[in-house]
């Protein structure tokens, strides 16, 4: 059993308070041999400084800067080590220091909560934090396979070389512990591969029918193609600062009021037991019935622990009491729709056993109490698995700023990406959105982040 | 001294972008360090667990896959043999699997339930159809080991 002590479970803090400043993306493809990797992270940190209607030039972000980090997942992916000195280098920011971060899937997180860490210290005053993943280099099996390398080699790898595989393992115990429809599952791949359709960034976009999805060629039973996450290229930056440096830049800072990160076993075979870590908004008589022959320990195979943590933590630190009730906007890591529904019970949407719900109720959409994933999320917008946690944050200071439109609605940023705007195209800017969260994640649940925004 | 221009060449896919073959061929030597008798015990047809040696330790669990230290007191732990039935806890069947595998895609993937091992091992289903529930017994490759957690499997018990 894990036992956690009153210290283990502190409460982190922030020394000074931190802001989101502005942010920057690529679009995102499967292939994108037009550009190389420090070619697409410059292409991002242009639009940050240059797009986000900053009250500084360019020139003068270069001179704030005085601290940088890099996120990337693979190396062998990128075939690249050091990756992070070779684009500082082409950014221009020598001879600034500068830290690259690595937790999986959660890497873009995780560098977002290191970068805020240097920002709440008062060791930095303007980070900059810069995110890639170039998967192109290999074929789509090879990069599976690469992706499988952060299984455990010893004991798991072996079993698949396909991440979907352990995913499919949760989905399948998740299903006979909670008896969940397969269409509740299917409706979130619908939902965010709906959504990509009205981003310029997306790699899948695509309105499909439930049907759609359960016909769909299956990978891993019971997972379906159209319900796991793409493997993207491209980019994606975002700029933190201290507040005096944040009215420098912008009038519309939006504040990091949390970014806490929770871990647990790479192996999901190893996961030990523990009591339910209680969030805000649940007490004791939340899960009096939860346990029964099905499902007799916590967080087992359907839950995971890391997620939990990390909300807890950041609930806490924000004085969130109610994630429903207080957030305008979520970004969760949809990396699979099995997954996601995990998700919604780890962060509090609904309690645990009933995710399907949080989808089924209608809160997850656009029109919704919550609105989740409107940028398309993992399913349909990207995965460029470094750049993914700063492309949740960078969408959800745009919604917050009230510039969803400027920056998804404009024809010519769809001709920019050889493409075309929908003539069926939707505003999904959230109106009056002031607060969000966003939920990064690693492995079968190895690391997770999750951040908080407000509108200060 | 003149020296020559090397001859090999990295073959170009495209022109435009600029696209080159950059071929990947070596090997690395990967040891298993303290968990080697985990595979070596395979070749003998048993299950080596672990459990922890320090009587100061509360949880005392049995591990598999094994932990040559203990995450709760980081002390030594002993070999253990582990039963050789359980039943399986979930599964899946991989129909597109990764490049590495070597097994036949629609291989049952499962995990396994052992009484006493607080872990759910991740292995495949040799014979038979799976089921949560479905009781499972071990069996392994002694014949022509792949050196690998492949030398482990389970058929219906």
């Amino acid at each position: 059993m894990i036992k956690l002590s009153e210290q283990n479970l502190r409460i982190p803090k922030f020394e000074k308070k931190v802001y989101v400043v502005a942010g920057g993306l690529t679009d995102y493809r499967k292939r994108y041999p037009e550009k190389n990797t420090s070619q697409l992270c410059t292409e991002a940190l242009r639009m940050a400084v240059e797009e986000n209607d900053l009250k500084v030039s360019p020139d003068e972000v270069r001179q704030m800067v005085n601290w940088c980090v890099y996120s990337q997942f693979a190396d062998h992916f990128g075939d690249q080590l050091l990756a992070a000195a070779k684009i500082h280098d082409y950014l221009g920011f020598d001879p600034l220091g500068n830290i690259e971060v690595k937790t999986g899937g959660a890497t873009g997180g995780s560098a977002v909560l290191a970068a805020a860490q240097a920002v709440a210290s008062g060791y930095a005053t303007c980070v900059p934090v810069v995110g890639w993943e170039r998967m192109d280099e290999v074929p789509t099996k090879v990069g599976n396979s690469y992706i499988a390398s952060a299984a455990c080699k010893d004991f798991e790898s072996e079993l698949g070389w396909m991440y979907a595989a352990y995913y499919a393992l949760m989905a399948q115990r998740y299903q006979y512990e909670n008896n969940v429809p397969r269409e509740a599952l299917a409706k979130i791949a619908c939902k965010n591969h709906e959504y990509a359709y009205y981003s310029p960034y997306s790699q899948n976009p695509g309105k499909y029918t439930v049907q759609d999805v359960l016909d769909n060629e299956t990978v891993s039973h019971p997972l379906s193609y159209l319900e796991c996450c793409v493997m993207s290229v491209g980019a994606a930056v975002l700029f933190l600062a201290d507040e005096e440096t944040a009215l420098k830049m912008t009038d519309h800072p939006i504040e990091l009021t949390a970014i806490c990160g929770g871990s647990h076993t790479l192996r999901t075979a190893d996961r030990r037991h523990m009591p339910i870590l209680l969030l805000p908004n649940e007490t004791e008589e939340t899960y009096k019935d939860y346990f029964n022959q099905k499902r007799n320990d916590w967080p087992g195979f359907s839950s995971f622990l890391a997620s939990r943590m990390a909300a807890y933590l950041a609930y806490n630190m924000a004085g969130i009491k109610d994630p429903v009730e207080d957030f305008d906007i979520l970004e969760t890591h949809d990396a699979f729709t099995i997954s996601d529904v995990q998700t919604y019970e780890d962060i509090g949407l609904r309690p645990y056993g009933r995710g399907r719900e949080f989808i089924e109720s209608g809160d997850a959409y656009f029109e919704g109490k919550l609105p989740t994933n409107l940028s398309g999320g993992l399913i349909g917008s990207m995965h460029a698995v470094g750049a993914t946690g700063i492309f949740q944050i960078v969408e959800l200071l745009w919604q917050l700023q009230g510039k969803w439109g400027k920056f998804h609605a404009d024809p010519e940023r769809w001709t920019k990406y050889g493409k075309k705007k929908p003539d069926d195209f939707r505003d999904l800017q959230v109106p009056g959105a002031r607060r969000g969260c966003a939920i990064s994640h690693a492995g079968t649940g190895s690391h997770v982040t999750c951040a908080i925004l407000e509108k200060p | 001294m003149a020296i020559e221009w090397p001859t090999t060449q990295l073959e170009k896919q495209s022109d435009d972008p600029m696209v080159i073959l950059n071929p990947k061929t070596w090997s690395h030597y990967h040891s298993y360090g303290g968990w080697g008798k985990f595979f070596d015990g395979l070749r003998e047809r048993k299950l080596l667990a672990t459990r922890c040696s320090n009587s100061d330790c509360g949880e005392k669990r049995l591990w598999l896959p094994p932990r040559c230290e203990c995450p709760d007191c980081w002390h030594e732990t002993q070999w253990v043999e582990a039963p050789q039935t359980g039943r399986i806890y979930t599964w899946s069947v991989v129909k597109y699997p990764g490049e590495l595998f070597k097994l036949p895609a629609g291989t049952p993937l499962i995990s396994v339930e052992i009484e006493g091992v607080c872990t759910k091992l991740m292995s495949f289903l040799k014979e038979g159809t799976p089921e949560i529930g479905m009781a499972v017994k071990a069996v392994f490759n002694v014949d022509n080991p792949t050196n690998s957690i492949l030398d482990l499997a389970w058929v219906p018990a």
